[in-house]
This record gives C-alpha cells, sequence and structure tokens, in this order.
C-alpha cells in the first residue's frame, strides 16, 4: 500500500489529535504539574526539587519546616501568607548582591540550602556559597550547625538589603503579604473541593461560574475557570459577595 | 505540476496548523501572566506541549515516579504518542510538526532564493557527514545530566523556548544565541538545528531504522535523475538506495513520487512489500521516461 500525504495528515490527526482526547478522558493528560516534590530513596521529599512556586505552606507540608522559621531566618514581613508566598517571590524582596562569583539573588537555592541545613538533608548547591548573615544567625541560635558548618557559614555571609526600604514597615505590603482575613478567600491555589467544604453550594457554584461542578474536584479552581475562558478575577469576587 | 503543488499544500497546512497553536500557546500564557484569560484553549506551559519534556524525564519517572521540574504529564503521554507516530511513519514529528523546524524551513526559503542552487550546500562533506552525529552526543549529554540534576536543563539553551517565549525572563542569553545562530544558519543550509543539534530528532530519527511505513526506491524503473537527492532538506543519498533509512531522514515526502520524483511508483512509502508491478511492464514508465530522456535513440 502507497502512503500519500493524506494519509499522513490522517495518522497525525488520529495519533496526536485521537490520542489526546482519549488520554484526557483518561486524565493522562494533564498540562499542569503535580506539586508534590520528588521523594529520596530514603522517603523523604528531595531538597533539590523545592521549587520557586512552592509556597510556605507547602514548604512547611513537604518537608516539615514551619513557615516561621522561614520567615524569621530571613527577615520576611511577620504577616507574610504562607498560602500565598512562594519562593520564588523573595526575588521581588531582596536586592541581589554582589559576591565573589558574581551577582546573587536570594530566591529558591537559599531556602533549599538553609533547608538542608535546618533539618539535616543533605544538599549540595553549585550556586549558594554565601548565606544572609540573619539566617546564618538564626541557624546558629536554634543550634542547628556543627561546629564545621558553624565555622564555614560564618566566614560567607552577606547582609540582606530590601529592594523596597519600606517593606518591613509599610502597614500593607504588595498582594504577596496578606494578612490572613476572615471569611472565603479564593487564591490561585484554592481547588474546587476546599470551594465545597467551605460549604459553597452546587447551586451558588453554578450560579456564579455559569457551569456545573467537574467530576475533578482537585483541580484548582482558577484553572477550571480559565479553562471555560472567564475572568478569574471577576469570578472570585461574585464568590467573595 | 499543479498535482505536485496541491499535495504539498497538506504538509504546509499541517506546519502552519501547529505553528499557530505554538503561537496560542505561547500568546495565552502571556495572557496569563497579565491576569487575562487564554483564547481558545487554556494556558498551558510551551513545556506542557513538547514531547522531548517527556523524554527528559523518563529516567525519573521509572526510577522515582514524579517527573522533573516543569514538566507536565501532557509531555510524557505526547512522547509516547510521537513514539507510536514514528514507529509507523518514521519522523513525521520533525517534518510535519515541530513548529521550530517550520520557523526553519520558512527562513530556508529565503535562503533558497538568494543562494538558488549553492543554498543547502555549503558544508563539505566531509565536515558535514561526522557533524550530522553531534546530536547523539547532545541527547546523551541533555538525558544524563538531566537525569542527575534533576532539572530541566536543556531550557537554557533551547531556541524553542527562546523563540516561542521570548518575551519571558526565562529565556537564557544562552538560548537566545543558539537561536539566533539557528536562524541565520537557516538562510545558507536547511535545518540546522534539526540536522545538527536536535536532540529530540537524533531519537526520533533512530526509528528510521526500523518504522513500519518504508519509504523505497525501485531500482528498477528509476531513471536516476537525482531529483530526491537535490529536493531533499536533510541531503540524503536516496538516489543510491534502494530502502532509505538514514536517521536523518524526516518523512517530508518531498522526494517521492507524490512530488518530485517523475516517475510513478519509483519512490515513494509503502506499508507492505510490492511486487514491482511495472517492472517486468513493456509499458515500464521508467522506460519511457529514459527513452524520452535519451531521445529514444539508444
Amino acid at each position: 500500500m502507497k502512503i500519500k500525504s493524506i494519509h499522513i495528515l490522517l495518522a497525525i490527526i488520529i495519533i496526536i489529535g485521537g490520542g489526546i482526547l482519549l488520554a484526557s478522558e483518561l486524565d493522562l493528560y494533564n498540562t499542569t504539574r503535580v506539586k508534590s516534590p520528588r521523594k529520596t530513596a530514603e522517603g523523604i521529599y528531595d531538597v533539590i526539587d523545592m521549587r520557586g512556586s512552592h509556597t510556605l505552606e507547602e514548604i512547611e507540608k513537604y518537608y516539615q519546616l514551619s513557615a516561621s522559621s522561614v520567615i524569621e531566618a530571613f527577615g520576611l514581613r511577620p504577616d507574610t501568607n504562607p498560602n500565598l508566598f512562594q519562593l520564588k517571590d523573595m526575588k521581588e524582596i531582596f536586592t541581589p548582591v554582589e559576591l565573589e562569583e558574581g551577582e546573587y539573588i536570594v530566591e529558591t537555592d537559599t531556602v533549599k540550602v538553609f533547608t538542608s541545613l535546618y533539618l539535616k538533608i543533605p544538599y549540595v548547591s553549585d550556586e549558594t556559597f554565601n548565606l544572609p548573615e540573619k539566617t546564618v544567625n538564626y541557624l546558629i541560635e536554634n543550634d542547628k550547625l556543627t561546629g564545621e558548618e558553624k565555622e564555614y557559614w560564618q566566614g560567607h555571609t552577606f547582609k540582606l538589603e530590601y529592594l523596597d526600604s519600606k517593606y518591613l514597615t509599610a502597614s500593607e505590603f504588595s498582594k504577596i503579604v496578606v494578612e490572613e482575613a476572615e471569611g472565603l478567600i479564593v487564591t490561585g491555589r484554592t481547588t474546587i473541593q476546599e470551594l465545597l467544604d467551605y460549604g459553597i453550594t452546587e447551586e451558588k457554584f453554578e450560579e456564579v461560574t455559569g457551569f456545573k461542578i467537574p467530576d475533578k474536584k482537585l483541580v484548582s479552581f482558577r484553572d477550571f475557570i480559565i479553562d471555560k475562558g472567564l475572568e478569574f478575577g471577576e469570578v472570585k469576587d461574585k464568590f467573595a459577595e | 505540476m499543479i498535482k505536485n503543488q496541491k499535495k504539498n499544500l497538506i504538509r504546509l497546512a499541517v506546519q502552519i496548523c501547529f505553528f499557530a497553536l505554538i503561537i496560542l500557546v505561547s500568546l495565552n500564557q502571556w495572557r496569563s501572566e497579565q491576569g487575562l484569560a487564554p483564547l481558545l484553549i487554556g494556558s498551558p506551559s510551551l513545556h506542557a506541549v513538547c514531547p522531548f519534556g517527556g523524554v527528559v524525564t523518563i529516567y525519573t519517572y521509572f526510577t522515582e515516579g514524579a517527573f522533573i521540574q516543569k514538566i507536565h504529564q501532557s509531555s510524557f503521554t505526547l512522547m509516547w504518542l510521537i513514539f507510536s507516530l514514528t514507529l509507523l511513519l518514521g519522523p513525521v514529528f520533525c517534518g510535519w510538526v515541530c513548529p521550530f523546524g517550520t520557523v526553519e524551513e520558512f527562513i530556508g526559503k529565503i535562503g533558497r532564493k538568494i543562494f538558488k542552487k549553492r543554498y543547502n550546500n555549503f558544508i563539505p562533506s566531509v565536515i558535514d557527514k561526522p557533524l550530522r552525529y553531534l546530536r547523539y552526543i547532545i541527547l546523551m549529554l541533555v538525558v544524563v545530566n538531566t537525569a542527575i540534576s534533576g532539572k530541566l536543563l536543556f531550557s537554557n539553551f533551547d531556541p524553542y523556548f527562546a523563540l516561542f517565549k521570548i518575551w519571558s525572563s526565562e529565556v537564557t542569553r544562552l538560548s537566545l544565541l543558539v537561536l539566533g545562530l539557528t536562524l541565520i544558519g537557516s538562510l545558507f543550509v536547511e535545518r540546522p538545528w534539526c540536522k545538527y543539534l536536535c536532540p529530540y530528532g537524533a531519537l526520533l530519527g533512530i526509528f528510521n531504522f526500523f518504522r513500519i511505513v518504508k519509504l523505497k526506491r525501485n531500482e528498477k524503473i528509476c531513471i536516476n535523475c537525482k531529483k530526491c537527492d537535490r529536493v531533499c532538506p536533510m541531503n540524503i543519498d536516496i538516489s543510491t538506495s534502494k530502502t532509505v533509512t538514514d536517521h536523518q531522514c524526516i518523512s517530508c515526502l518531498l522526494c517521492t513520487d507524490e512530488i518530485a520524483c517523475p516517475v510513478s511508483n519509483s519512490l515513494s512509502f509503502s506499508l507492505l512489500e510490492r511486487k514491482n508491478p511495472t517492472e517486468n511492464s513493456e509499458n515500464d514508465s521508467g522506460a519511457k521516461i529514459r527513452e524520452s530522456i535519451s531521445g529514444g535513440g539508444k
């Protein structure tokens, strides 16, 4: 049998198009990632897989490192919302520092090193050789460093500076630091199940979104809304009302 | 002539569709970051719709049951779908689907207009042939280093990601440099990234050795006009092969009797072994064309 362009076109439609449809039905075509980090051979969550998109709450959940420890060790605002603050948000708070190796940005890898030292989970960084002075002091105060580690890190510190000098003193500071408000807060990470758990009824859901509650309730509400072509901001405000 | 142009349009249409799809994915990513609702489809990341992501995470998936950072289940599923397509038809993904290959090809059309017959023939064979294996070294480096680090290192020099996410701060200078060099190179060489550097093309190219639908040349009726060699974007020596199993074939069909080859049934994609129905025939089309070329005086 001779294969022509039209056959290839059909094969593409059937194999790729049909395959995606079938995989979607079988829940094997998720374009959003699984949030949990991978585990080490010992069965603990690997520090290397800590991500910039992980919130402080997720760090607490997976690594058992309390959000308050990170907040204190890095000099973040005490009212920082662990549910909203992502590790990558740090780069919007701290000024990059000039070190011998070049410009260094306090971000995910800095937290990885901190977590590794604090929880004694092995992690060798290829970019963080210095830590903020405040972070090292916090580790020492909490007796988390061995003699050797203490000697090294005390000699490899830098001073943390805030990009905005009013970061600590302002009464409010951007959306990434939100005090827990009373009532329902719908964020980008709120799942449909969480809405139902809060007490949103099927009728209310349908009234606000115009759609029935999907079978997959663990998907984020934001993704659901965006998939339906709606504006997330508008819809979540309706829930607040 | 009209018939050939029509059939070329099928591949062109497929290429444009996938190119437009990736542009839409990219646009939606941007809109999503601006807090705007995505258009038509959701806002999957570029990594989520790239099957190579599935390849680089394969080790982590089978050893730890997890995907590496930035890679999603969709990449993994797409990887298996593309493997199936490639097993059947060869690297159709490269020749028909890959939007980066399409961009290279479009730029190549400008190069062809500028340099005419010299286009795609600048690099001497002695340098060109060994360079074609460079992509296998890159494939090994990418897969091994990704397995060790658990990070998507390839995106640091991936020109596909740089091109379709050029507005993002995630794009590295190195990948922009690779992108720039590839686009400039496309003016001189057809599909330079695919030929020399693409690790995914390297992997799919291996399927050419055992794919189900094979590109076959019927020696008995071939008139050795070498038109197939001239149109092949990957410079494969088709006119001397019986079955084209070159690891660089991208199943574009340009060389076949559907498009370039002037002799019917001389060069085509075949699913099953054929008995060369015309080879013993007195009405041999190859013989007829040979006669017309030689003026029938031989």
